[in-house]
């Protein structure tokens, strides 16, 4: 065996450590061999532990493939991120749709309505668990980010303000959005600003604009909506996406 | 039977002084009788120190200390102090009896297993450890509460009157513990004591001596009971009693209040109080009823439902706050009690692997302070209900289904164009080809209501019309609904617009979005 130095200032110098033996893996190993097609169902205790930190992301997926693509998984936890859009944009879809995809996983959201649009039944056809899900409807903007703050502070890892197609009452000054964004970093929740124009381009860690979408009619006989091409780009990121776009279509819901 | 006595001296004051803490250092008296009537029962250490003594009436307390401050015994102070000296002792036993102003009675019995000795420690019995975790546990109540430990409910009563605290009787040794103690200890009548004076009995221990037959020919049953209690006999049980469907706190105030803060200051003491007795129990709150005492006479009382237990005093004193905003008592408040209805707190168990669950207590206190701000009605989770009007809307407390045991990994949406539903409609003015057919062009107008609300507008020709569906809902019931439903293409955007069968007249109530 080499001696080493004790007064070695040098790690680098240090030989490499032995890897360390895994004879559970063997056991595994064997085990799974042993059985043949059913060693799919079998998983060890570290493979699980491993799988549950992998999954416990840092991103909230809006279930839109295309969008979450170009955000990199989703609104990220922690930030507060603007979604903006006009009329029949696509951004009330986006919405749901990021509901529908945090409840299907078995966790709980919130949507702060301040123009009370939310209709269940269509919130169920999109895919929500409402049981999941938390509504409250303020009657002012500055109502709906007290209630906002509220909900971080009870843990939700995804809040949703929506403030409708036009803001109603007064604004609230940019204080409190950072307030607001900074409450979302505190409690590691993912923050989703819906507006029809960008509030607050100061506090948010990225906008994203649903761009005026294209309504698709069927007129092989008499016209029948199909859907909305939706369109988004990213005006604000982190890093290098902004002005990257994408397109995604929204169909009508058959039932 | 081993029984331990809690004992608060000057019971008037210590519950005074529980509901108004910043009265502790003053010179404090409490009264008791109206107008030169009045007499002090009690006095604050520093009152004392100035020549205070019970009994004195108030214009001679105030001559002799001129900056007293007096305050009148309040029945709504004692009992919710004697409810919280209850409610600390069920915190070592479930056997407990409410002894009086100022004085509870435990059984210790099986408790000693609990207060063994720990290593290095084995000189203490159990009692002792006991007396001592007693008297920590009474320094949280606000109150000076002494403790006596002894085998009957007399014996454990006088030793807790006794300066020292905790004071522990040993078993059997009743009748020597109380022999030199003065025979005031016994609190005899008044005759007793006169003609036992005359005999030259001044303690305890001189009376257990004298002949029991001789004692009842002289001063009869009554002599007889004060004979055996001098002995340390006492036959009485222990009768337990039944805990309280609420928890209350409230007070007399010393002035109506005529405005709303300064009632919100003295109450969310007291509802600090309330919840803290709560939490001991393991309780929350689930209703609230608010009795105000009105001046010059009347009573107003409410009750303000939570929606879901909970232990928040800015909740509850939010939801105070917004009740009697809207509906003023109307007369100043002279009094008040708040009765919190103790309900169990919602518990959930943590998964190692599946994503974090909110907090139970965390969730009430939000949708509490959320309803508070909002409405009831504003707030919960939604439920579709049967029915095909776009409007239709039901609300469910919100009460989330635990997480999965394992994380999900979230799958791609369906990819649904979703409606953005207009509440209420907003009327329009529709140019059509024909009576009854396609809609050409569009006119908001102003919605229903005070016209402060400047309407959404959809103006302009109509590039796609898309329908007609009809919708027919409760064509049984005296309020049938009727629509047409059309899809339209309007300067971009593609609304959701109807025609109602029976008036006639159009509106908008959704946008694809």
């Amino acid at each position: 065996m080499a001696s080493i130095p004790l007064f070695q200032t040098t790690p680098s110098a240090l030989p490499a450590p032995a890897p360390v033996a895994a004879p559970e893996r063997e056991d595994l190993a064997r085990l799974r061999a042993a059985l043949g097609e059913h060693s799919r169902q079998l998983r060890s205790g570290r493979e699980v532990l491993r799988d549950a930190g992998r999954q416990v992301r840092s991103a909230v997926a809006t279930g839109l493939r295309p969008l979450d693509r170009l955000l990199g998984g989703g609104f990220p936890k922690g930030r507060l991120i603007e979604l903006t859009g006009t009329r029949s944009s696509g951004r009330y879809s986006i919405v749901l749709s990021s509901l529908a995809s945090i409840t299907r996983c078995g966790e709980p959201a919130a949507l702060v309505d301040h123009g009370a649009h939310f209709d269940p039944q269509v919130a169920k056809e999109a895919g929500i668990d409402l049981e999941r899900l938390l509504w409250v409807a303020p009657s002012s903007v500055k109502g709906s980010v007290a209630a906002a703050e509220m909900l971080l502070a009870t843990g939700f890892p995804l809040v949703i303000i929506d403030l409708g197609m036009r803001l109603r009452g007064r604004r609230v000054p940019d204080a409190a959005w950072i307030r607001l964004a900074r409450a979302a970093q505190a409690y590691g929740a993912a923050l989703l600003l819906s507006a029809p124009f960008s509030l607050t381009p100061m506090a948010a860690a990225g906008i994203i604009r649903a761009e005026r979408a294209r309504p698709r009619w069927n007129h092989a006989g008499p016209p029948l909506l199909d859907g909305l091409s939706l369109s988004m780009v990213i005006e604000k990121w982190r890093h290098d996406r902004e002005g990257k776009r994408t397109e995604t279509p929204l169909r009508i819901s058959s039932s | 039977m081993r029984i331990a006595s809690l004992f608060v001296p000057m019971f008037p004051m210590a519950a005074r002084l529980r509901a108004e803490p910043e009265l502790r250092e003053e010179a404090v008296v409490i009264v008791e009788g109206n107008g030169s009537a009045a007499h002090v029962v009690a006095a604050t250490r520093r009152a004392r120190k100035g020549g205070i003594r019970s009994g004195l009436t108030l214009p001679q307390a105030r001559a002799i200390l001129p900056g007293l401050t007096a305050r009148g015994r309040d029945a709504d102070c004692e009992r919710a102090a004697q409810e919280a000296l209850i409610e600390l002792a069920e915190q070592f036993s479930p056997r407990v009896e409410d002894g009086g102003d100022g004085v509870a009675y435990l059984d210790l019995h099986g408790l000693e297993r609990l207060f063994v000795s720990r290593e290095g420690d084995e000189e203490r019995a159990p009692e002792q450890n006991l007396g001592q975790a007693l008297t920590a546990a009474a320094e949280g109540s606000g109150m000076p509460v002494r403790i006596g430990i002894a085998s009957s409910k007399l014996a454990a009563r006088i030793a807790a009157e006794l300066p020292t605290s905790p004071t522990i009787v040993p078993p059997g040794e009743e009748a020597g513990f109380l022999a030199p103690l003065p025979l005031f200890r016994l609190a005899p009548e008044l005759e007793a004591v006169a003609t036992l004076a005359r005999w030259g009995i001044e303690s305890i221990g001189d009376l257990a001596r004298l002949p029991e037959g001789e004692v009842a020919a002289r001063l009869g049953e009554a002599g007889r009971d004060l004979l055996y209690a001098a002995r340390g006999i006492d036959p009485r049980p222990l009768v337990p009693s039944i805990p309280p469907p609420s928890f209350t706190e409230g007070m007399d105030l010393e002035w109506p209040l005529v405005a709303l803060e300064p009632f919100l200051f003295v109450a969310n003491a007291a509802l600090d109080r309330m919840t803290r007795r709560m939490e001991v129990q393991g309780y929350a709150c689930s209703r609230i009823e608010l009795v105000l005492k009105l001046d010059p006479d009347g009573w107003d009382a409410r009750s303000i439902d939570l929606p879901a237990p909970t232990r928040d005093v800015k909740t509850l004193l939010t939801l105070s706050r917004l009740e009697l905003e809207a509906r003023p008592p109307g007369a100043p408040i002279a009094g008040f009690t708040f009765s919190g209805h103790p309900d169990k707190p919602r518990r959930a168990q943590l998964d190692l692997f599946g994503p974090p669950a909110l907090s139970p207590e965390k969730i009430a206190t939000a949708v509490a302070r959320l309803a508070s701000m909002v409405g009831m009605e504003h707030v919960g989770s939604p439920r579709a209900t049967d029915g095909y009007r776009p409007e239709r809307f039901a609300l469910a407390p919100f009460d989330p289904p635990p997480p999965p045991s394992m994380r999900r990994s979230p799958r791609p949406s369906r990819g649904i164009l979703a409606v953005r539903t207009i509440r209420p409609p907003i009327p329009l003015e529709v140019i059509v080809d024909e009576p009854g057919g396609k809609p050409r062009s569009v006119r908001s107008l102003a919605p229903p209501g005070d016209g402060k609300e400047k309407p959404l507008e959809i103006n302009g020709p109509v590039r796609v019309a898309s329908g007609p569906w009809k919708m027919e809902e409760g064509w049984w019931s005296r309020e049938p609904v009727g629509r047409e439903y059309w899809d339209v293409e309007v300067g971009g955007g593609v609304y959701r617009a109807y025609r109602n069968l029976e008036s006639a007249e159009w509106a908008v109530d959704g946008v694809y979005d």
